[in-house]
């Protein structure tokens, strides 16, 4: 397990360093001068010329690289073309806020997913299942800024109950940051007040960014443990005479749990990538957001981090599937192969 | 239905019930007026840059008039009002402009304005060189304070509009400035010249201060309350400008009244809808702005003059301004009717189809039409333009003349316009004057100076053109200088180099129940006016009234 764990390690390293020179080429192939863009189409030639000396653009690519990895080695990321300070300043003010969406998307994934697929493959073929299963498709087809739109129309301009811009309602103070996600900073600061409204300002983003996922996992949920009835396991289980109830929870949800847990723990990481038109829906000053910014105005440094930042969730991911299906099946190892 | 099934049901009617008494509740909550409901919220396209040296953009324009003062502010008649100077001298050849500046006025930490925060400011704008520094960079050729109330500002040549560019010298604190100088930057012994410290802080004297910029969200700014204009009743206590310009969340924030005026970057239809909500009313007024196709007049077909008039006489022009941008004025040429300078004699181009096919057949392109297309872009981050792009194609196939249309992100657009060979025959493009007068446009659009850069993909490169348009500027009579513009546009309308399709109706949807705009007003009114950008939104002459904001959530 030990020596699985390095080498999924050693080859995560490897995946996000090849990451890191793709996207540092295909960012820097894109047509379009970025200091040109950042200065706007006045300014003198002088003026384009000195951020480029300053962005090492003046450079071949080889040395440019090696400069934009040595600064890395410091912690430092470069300048933002588009909020002219240091990208690791923005990415520590974009990526918890981020996180704060994502990590209440997955809970509301997580549980809602299994909850409803649970439901379903007890009352499979009802109408319970019947109901589920028609959510569960509109849930998968539809994207998610379109569940953004619809619960912002239907929650912030029909029954405006929730807030619909930014990370707080007028009158509140950001609190003071330690991990960066204002629920969690606030209830540290003892101010459950500010903890609640920034709460509420996750909620609609949150759903909208979980829906897809959570029918996802409501689906595959359903399949695994149907399939799983079936198995004579359950019937020798049954005749022993334990309960329906320590059955279903004990005996079938666990194993029917792996393949939930698989496509649900990339879900979760892809969720990083998939906000960037929720938060641009509701205002909300997120690293998805923050990344296309970066994109449209081919802001090199910030692109570069942004993609390290989805590569290094996605990998993270990974090996956390790993390890929990391993927890949920121990006869599955690291290395993906049966012991 | 089994016992657990119907338990379920329960369960979920039960949640039901729970939400909707939910929303009962938020709906009849009495709704009371609080200090911070003085406000004046605005939408526009974000990053929003608050440094005088670094913005120029519509978002950091907005933000700039209201934290800064400038020497002279514009007027909507397009002419200008002392502001921090009380008035100014020109020597008698037009090089050196002295303005005595005004006593008594303070920045927002207390300190005093002198004449030596002006020479500070101007060194700072044209050193960085970003914003709009470049007005300056091209023109000044130095700048020094005489005393505490007078500066003197020298030019290189004679530049008659030099006083409206003025407008765009937002002056800051020095003494603040400097304090906040960041040793190791790009700027020698001054660091990074505040750069840093003023993206998120201001040091100015406007109506504003900044409480609270957050880069990538919003800025919120309160109102000065020792500001030397002094404040009328009901003035607004805070301005909050903010990045969300999506259709449904401007609609939703408009519905709530939490948005006072919405960006001018919707679509058509949500303006029409947010029409329609008790209170609020759509602002149309025409900003100086042109919707231009530009054609590469370097690159065959459209370097043929014939060529170029048989498309500039072929186009609908109707069609545009009646159902693609209804409200829109067809253009008559290179200058905005709206702008000082423009051209009131001059006829442009309509549509005549048997005019298009007499100039198609002089044209050296005529027989050979299917060898040479006209290749054109459009600007993905405006999709109405693909109507025009789609109406031209089907206009100009009417006469023989293929047109292959191409979307593009504004960025390689950019790209495109650097070098004659890239940039398409026709790019579809809207342009802005920098300061309000026809001589900007004609500098920016069609003096060579400016070819290489997206507002000059025709690379016109006339020598004759440019040597009329720098008489032109160097012309400090105004009277005469228009004249000189006059020629130069019918100069460059003989010459068809763009397809002039509309001056633009900018429009803004707004909280007339409860907020006193003054250019809505003077749109409403139908009075034709010259508008500034930024200055539309000068939050210190705009009214708000909460209690009738309270009684229409409690409707």
């Amino acid at each position: 397990m030990g020596s699985d764990l390095l080498k999924r390690i050693g080859l995560s390293i490897f995946v996000l360093f090849s990451l890191s020179i793709l996207i540092f080429l295909i960012a820097r192939v894109v047509p379009g001068d970025p200091a040109r863009l950042a200065l706007g189409p006045r300014a003198p030639e002088w003026a384009v010329e000195n951020l480029r000396k300053e962005m090492h653009l003046d450079k071949p690519f080889y040395a440019q690289y090696g400069l934009w990895l040595a600064g890395i080695g410091h912690g430092d990321l470069g300048k933002s073309l588009v909020t002219r300070r240091p990208v690791s300043a923005d990415i520590r003010e974009f990526l918890p806020a981020t996180f704060e969406i994502v990590g209440l998307s997955a809970l509301i994934m997580a549980l809602g997913g299994i909850f409803l697929g649970v439901l379903s493959a007890k009352y499979s073929n009802s109408w319970f299942d019947g109901v589920t299963r028609i959510i569960s498709y509109l849930g998968i087809v539809t994207p998610a800024f379109v569940w953004a739109i619809i619960f912002m129309l239907i929650f912030g301009y029909v029954f405006p109950i929730f807030p619909i811009t930014g990370r707080l309602s007028p009158g509140f103070e950001a609190p003071t940051t330690i991990t960066g996600m204002f629920t969690l900073d606030s209830l540290l600061a003892g101010d459950p007040r500010t903890a609640w409204d920034a709460f509420l300002h996750l909620v609609l983003p949150a759903i909208a960014l979980a829906m897809g996922g959570l029918a996802q996992a409501a689906r595959i949920t359903r399949s695994s443990m149907t399939d799983n009835m079936s198995k004579d396991y359950i019937a020798a289980e049954t005749a022993y005479g334990i309960p329906p109830r320590r059955i279903l929870m004990k005996y079938l949800l666990k194993p029917s749990l792996i393949p939930t847990v698989s496509v649900m723990a990339l879900d979760i990481a892809a969720l990083f990538g998939n906000a960037f038109l929720v938060e641009l829906i509701f205002n909300y000053p997120g690293l998805s957001r923050y990344g296309i910014e970066a994109m449209l105005n081919k802001d090199l440094n910030a692109i570069s981090a942004v993609i390290m930042v989805l590569g290094l969730a996605f990998v993270t991911m990974n090996i956390a599937i790993d390890i929990l299906v391993g927890y949920l099946d121990p006869r599955i190892g690291l290395a993906g192969r049966r012991n | 239905m089994s016992v657990k099934a119907k338990k379920l049901l329960i369960f979920m009617v039960a949640v039901g019930l729970i939400v909707t008494s939910l929303t009962g509740y938020a709906a009849k909550k009495k709704v009371e007026v609080k200090p911070e409901d003085y406000i004046i919220r605005v939408t526009e396209d974000w990053p929003t840059y608050i440094d005088p040296a670094v913005g120029s953009d519509f978002s950091d324009s907005i933000a700039l008039v209201n934290l800064y003062d400038s020497l002279v502010f514009p007027q909507p008649d397009g002419t200008v009002k002392p502001q921090l100077s009380t008035n100014w001298t020109v020597s008698p050849d037009g090089k050196t402009y002295t303005f005595n500046i005004r006593k008594g006025v303070k920045f927002h930490n207390g300190d005093e304005l002198k004449a030596s925060d002006v020479e500070f400011s101007l060194q700072r704008m044209m050193k960085i060189g970003e914003g709009y520094g470049y007005l300056f960079t091209s023109t000044v050729d130095s700048v020094k304070a005489a005393g505490d109330y007078k500066i003197e500002i020298k030019l290189r040549e004679p530049f008659g509009p030099f006083i409206l560019s003025l407008v765009r010298l937002y002056v800051v604190n020095k003494k603040q400035v400097m304090e906040h100088i960041e040793k190791n930057g790009q700027y020698g012994e001054m660091g990074d010249y505040g750069k840093k410290w003023l993206l998120t802080h201001d040091a100015g004297s406007g109506p504003y201060k900044v409480k609270e910029m957050k880069m990538e969200e919003y800025l919120l700014a309160e109102k000065f309350d020792n500001f030397w204009q002094g404040w009328a009743p009901q003035a607004p206590r805070y301005f909050k400008e903010s990045g969300s310009v999506e259709p449904v969340t401007v609609r939703t924030l408009v519905s709530r009244r939490e948005l006072e005026i919405t960006d001018e970057l919707q679509p058509l239809e949500n303006y029409d809808t947010m029409a329609r909500l008790a209170g609020v009313k759509v602002a149309t007024f025409f900003n100086g702005h042109n919707l231009n196709m530009m054609l590469n007049t370097k690159k065959p077909p459209t370097d043929d003059i014939h060529f170029r008039k048989a498309l500039s006489y072929i186009l609908d022009y109707n069609t545009i301004t009646t159902r693609i941008y209804p409200g829109s004025k067809p253009s008559r040429g290179p200058i905005p009717f709206n702008l000082p300078g423009f051209d009131n004699t001059i006829k442009g181009y309509t549509r005549d189809v048997a005019k298009a096919r007499e100039e198609l057949a002089k044209s050296r392109y005529a027989d050979k039409l299917d060898q040479y297309p006209v290749e054109l872009t459009w600007c993905a981050e405006a999709p109405e333009e693909e109507k025009i792009a789609l109406l031209f194609q089907a206009n100009a196939a009417e006469i023989g003349i293929k047109v292959n249309i191409t979307k593009k992100p504004f960025g390689s657009m950019i790209a495109d316009a650097q070098k004659m060979e890239t940039t398409p025959n026709a790019s579809v493009v809207f342009v802005a004057p920098h300061y309000a007068e026809a001589g900007s446009m004609l500098t920016t659009r069609y003096h060579s100076s400016s070819t290489g850069t997206w507002e000059q993909m025709e690379w016109l490169q006339d020598k004759e053109i440019d040597r009329m348009i720098e008489d032109a500027l160097a012309t400090v009579d105004q009277a005469q200088r228009f004249a000189k513009y006059a020629r130069i546009q019918k100069k460059i309308v003989e010459l068809a180099p763009t397809i002039w399709l509309f001056d633009q109706a900018e429009r803004r949807a707004y909280q007339a129940n409860y907020i006193v705009w003054p250019t809505a007003e003077r749109a409403s009114k139908g009075k034709i006016f010259t508008s500034v950008m930024g200055y539309d939104q000068y939050a210190h002459d705009m009214k708000v009234y909460p209690e009738k904001r309270a009684e229409l959530l409690q409707k």
